[in-house]
């Protein structure tokens, strides 16, 4: 019996946010504190021949000037190619080359001005199409001799990840297909656009060598090592505090802000330094998601079964490889769909390009490939003639299926969100003439998404003589309502009222070791974590309990703070039970871990375990549209979206979730759209890149499925990023049903609409 | 070189000296420490720091320190002086209509402008009154459903 999972409690941080008493890392100001600025590449590919910092150096409030020579260190996620500051060269629009810290903005804005940079063009591939060629010019020429991972990659070349998968026999089975299916699928770059923008504030103690940063992150132990990395020292000898999250969706894993503050810092002489980039930065300069292009070849039976699926996938990770290689390898994989395919082929390659870094999107890959995917199905099904959701249903996953790697899939609700959401949209009836040039659509798609696996959660939580608990986590409140949900695992765990719960930041030095909060991943691992440390604090408790009123443990049972006998009789609360002991004091901790690593549930092929997802995220958007053949532009007039959350923690910010992914996927769908010349970004402002707004909003009918998962805590699995991937082929699926037409490039602009629609025309003048 | 404004900020007057080249949301934010008020672009864009100027939702980055001289100037901290939270910002709460909280600050006063103005708007009227403020966690939907509530309409 839970008293607060499940149910739809106001979020903790609620009164923070409605007053304006939140602090992110915009607001964070110490005594003394210089201000950062930098100086980027103005190329796409240059060699630097002479840094002048001369001017700077002498400039009204200059405290510091650094470049890359200070710090000729690397880093990278899985591959070490990335410095701070450029060191020799330059590889994108953007790239830090210098940076200066003055008393303030303005003046570290005019010294920055005053940096003469002496730079020799290179020839710049900007066109990740053209990266694999002979000719190529190459990003990286010393990639072979750069640390990485186990993975592997294609030394000399610009391709920094190469991987292939294969089952069955693919070639005999298209042979022996009714009908083969081949597309062209193509992603593109957008942003993350969080609407606070990258910002740190580094400090640096000459004495014990320590950094200490004020950061805006979502994960705090992978960027403390990037940091480490990239500043050349052990990961103990960086400590991140983390603020309020003004928004991340995946872009605020990497040092970018951090990475100028901390060497500003080394030379300030203990004087903290921010470092806040502005809008042009962070659209221009900071991370994109990864663009892809998707050659996806399907073969099908006559009934409708899939039976072989080839997918060659090319990535572009822009000049560097942040987190873009597990991106290339675990995204390619999702290309199959959460669809039985007996016979399979994947080559996924990704290339080094002058472009803008690329990294984690929500969705770390998915959303690229489910636009792959899901518009062939809608094209399969159309030529077979089946309804698209049928078509699905008799392809999709079921509990106990088995996943690419032979493990067998848990808690897989696939079926019911594709039901519920077909149900929700009336499938099957549409007013398709509202006026003469406005036609109206309904579409379908699906996505399937494993988490990050193995990883694990740690947390303490400590009861105090108050009454009050503390969860002790590292698992930053980045907007998900993440603190609310933990706390109402929390409560239930331990038997207190939520009020009587908190989730303190995040403070590496403070709060044990944690995953990202990524991948969806922290209801389930911290829940569990939450789970075991609570309920440990509880039998404390009951014992004390026990051992005061002379009765046995066994039959007590805490809930809400209050102690309760075998009767069920109040017996004593907890505030008084612990006044009881007010004189010596009492405070009671237990730590919790949760890992993946040996569930029993990730059994698969010998060697392919990797493959496994200790859960699935399943989400399925059915989306009405309406698209004006004479201006081309789409209106969305409704989506509704069902994910399979295994059990809503919180209803709430579950809905949350769904609402905000559809309205992202929307925005990134039809709305986001950089225009990108030789490598440059031309259009860097929020007037230029549209993101949606209110008025852009369709109605949104979330649904919350819930096929509950044996190892989760409460039965919850995750929700944060599959909202998103499913809306953009939803709608493109709707646009097919509405006038014919199918955009396979990303975005769906309104002169791609007219100039498909042309096309048709021309194609079959007596339409 | 300085100029002195004389400004009522959340109810009270407020006389400062300030450089006058700086704008309304640097003033409020770096001299005041109203920091509830959000930069998210610095140049207009964005919307996160609007602020009441006069009754009326300004981005306050665009605004010169000097423009707000002798005006009333309210911000998200003047919404509920008391430890009281407005009607808006109730409904807010309620509904959970906001997810990382940047923006909030700005649809909060847009809407609590907006009902000052017209108690009883159409959606339209709520859309195209927070129209201009962007919520990149896509909280629009409990946005609007929090306004609605707080106009005694959703009951
Ligand atoms: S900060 Fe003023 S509109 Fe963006
Ligand atoms: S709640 Fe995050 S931007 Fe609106």
């Amino acid at each position: 019996m839970t008293t607060y999972v499940g149910s739809r409690v106001p979020r903790v941080d609620s009164v923070d946010k409605v007053t304006g008493h939140a602090i992110y890392g915009v607001d964070v100001a110490l005594p003394g504190m210089l201000h950062g600025a930098v100086v980027r590449s103005p190329y796409p590919h240059a060699r630097i021949v002479a840094i002048d910092t001369s001017a700077a150096e002498k400039a009204p409030g200059v405290k510091a000037v650094v470049t890359g020579k200070d710090f000729p260190h690397l880093f990278g996620a899985a591959i070490k190619d990335q410095p701070f500051l450029a060191i020799d060269r330059v590889r994108y629009v953007g790239d830090p080359v210098v940076a200066v810290a003055a008393t303030s903005e303005r003046e570290a804005q005019y010294a920055r001005d005053l940096v003469r940079v002496e730079y020799e063009q290179l020839p710049a591939i900007t066109d990740m199409r053209l990266a694999l060629a002979d000719d190529a010019p190459l990003v990286h020429p010393d990639m072979h001799t750069y640390e990485r991972g186990g993975h592997e990659i294609i030394p000399h070349t610009n391709c920094n990840t190469l991987y292939r998968y294969q089952r069955g026999d693919v070639e005999a089975a298209f042979a022996e297909a009714d009908l083969v299916v081949e597309g062209e699928y193509s992603a593109h770059a957008v942003s993350h656009v969080a609407l606070e923008v990258h910002v740190a504030v580094a400090q640096y103690d000459q004495f014990s060598g320590d950094y200490t940063l004020w950061v805006t992150t979502d994960r705090p132990f992978f960027l403390r090592d990037d940091l480490a990395g990239g500043l050349g020292v052990d990961g103990s000898k960086v400590r991140l505090k983390v603020a309020q999250v003004g928004g991340s969706f995946g872009a605020k894993g990497v040092p970018i802000a951090e990475a100028i503050a901390a060497v500003l810092a080394r030379n300030t002489d203990g004087r903290p330094v921010k470092v806040e980039l502005t809008r042009e930065e962070c659209l221009i300069a900071s991370q994109l998601r990864v663009p892809a292009i998707m050659k996806l070849k399907t073969g099908v039976n006559k009934d409708g079964f899939m039976i072989a699926r080839s997918a060659d996938v090319l990535w572009d990770s822009g000049a560097y490889t942040a987190y873009t290689v597990g991106v290339a390898i675990r995204g390619s994989q999702t290309i199959v769909g959460p669809y039985r395919i007996p016979n399979l082929r994947i080559l996924s390659r990704q290339v080094y390009t002058n472009k803008a870094i690329t990294g984690s999107y929500r969705g770390y890959g998915t959303t690229q490939v489910t636009w792959a995917c899901e518009s062939q199905m809608d094209e399969i099904a159309r030529e077979l003639g089946i309804d698209p959701v049928e078509f699905r249903l008799q392809n999709g996953y079921e509990e106990g299926d088995s996943y690419l790697n032979g493990q067998i899939m848990h808690g897989v609700g696939l079926r019911e969100t594709i039901e519920t959401a077909r149900d929700e949209i009336g499938w099957g009836s549409v007013d398709r003439a509202p006026a003469p040039h406005l036609r109206r659509g309904k579409g379908i798609a699906t996505m399937i998404k494993p988490t990050m696996t193995p990883s694990s959660s740690n947390v303490v939580i400590n009861l105090g003589e108050d009454a009050r608990v503390q969860v002790v986590c590292a698992a930053p409140e980045i907007g998900s309502g993440q603190d609310t949900v933990l706390a109402q695992m929390a409560a239930d765990a331990v038997g207190v009222p939520l009020d009587d719960v908190s989730v303190p930041a995040t403070d590496t030095a403070l709060t044990p070791y944690n995953g990202p909060v990524a991948s969806s991943r922290t209801t389930y691992h911290m829940g569990n974590a939450i789970v075991s440390a609570g309920n440990e604090i509880k039998g404390k408790i009951l014992e004390l309990a026990g051992k005061t009123f002379g009765v046995d443990p066994d039959y007590l049972e805490m809930r809400d703070g209050e102690i309760f006998d075998g009767e069920g009789e109040l017996l004593v609360t907890l505030k008084n039970l612990l006044a009881r002991y007010h004189g010596e004091g009492l405070s009671l901790t237990a730590g919790g871990r949760y890992t993946s690593a040996q569930s029993q549930l990730l059994k698969a092929n010998p060697g392919e375990e990797w493959i496994s997802s200790i859960f699935w995220m399943l989400c399925t958007q059915a989306a009405e549209i309406e698209v004006d053949t004479e201006t081309g532009v789409i209106r969305v007039i409704k989506v509704a979206a069902s994910a399979d959350v295994g059990k809503a923690i919180n209803p709430l910010t579950c809905e949350q979730q769904i609402e905000g992914g559809v309205v992202m996927g929307l925005s990134n769908g039809i709305l986001e759209d950089f225009k990108i010349s030789n490598g440059r970004i031309e259009n860097g402002t929020l007037a230029d890149y549209k993101v949606a707004t209110i008025q852009d909003m369709p109605e949104i009918v979330p649904i919350l499925v819930e096929s509950v998962h044996n190892e989760a805590p409460f039965g919850a699995k995750g929700i944060g990023e599959p909202a998103a991937a499913a809306t953009p082929p939803a709608i493109a699926n709707a646009l097919f049903d509405a006038v014919g037409i199918r955009i396979t490039d990303l975005p769906i602009t309104p002169e791609k609409v007219l100039a498909a629609l042309s096309e048709k025309k021309e194609a079959e003048p007596g339409d | 070189m300085t100029i002195h404004l004389e400004s009522t900020i959340n109810g009270r007057s407020v006389g400062i000296n300030v450089d006058p080249t700086l704008t309304l949301l640097e003033v409020l934010r770096e001299n005041l420490f109203l920091i509830g008020t959000k930069e998210g672009c610095g140049v207009g864009e964005c919307g996160t720091c609007v602020v009441l100027l006069d009754g009326t939702p300004v981005t306050s980055c665009l605004v010169l320190a000097g423009d707000a001289d002798g005006r009333d100037v309210e911000t998200v901290e003047g919404l509920a002086p008391d430890g009281e939270l407005n009607e808006v910002q109730q409904a807010f709460v309620k509904s959970g209509a906001f997810q990382c909280g940047f923006c909030t600050p700005a649809m909060v006063l847009s809407a609590t402008a907006l009902l000052r103005r017209n108690s009883s708007p159409n959606e339209e009227e709520m859309k195209q009154a927070l129209g201009g403020i962007l919520c990149r966690c896509g909280a629009y939907p409990k946005i609007l459903e929090a306004i609605i509530a707080a106009t005694g309409e959703g009951a």
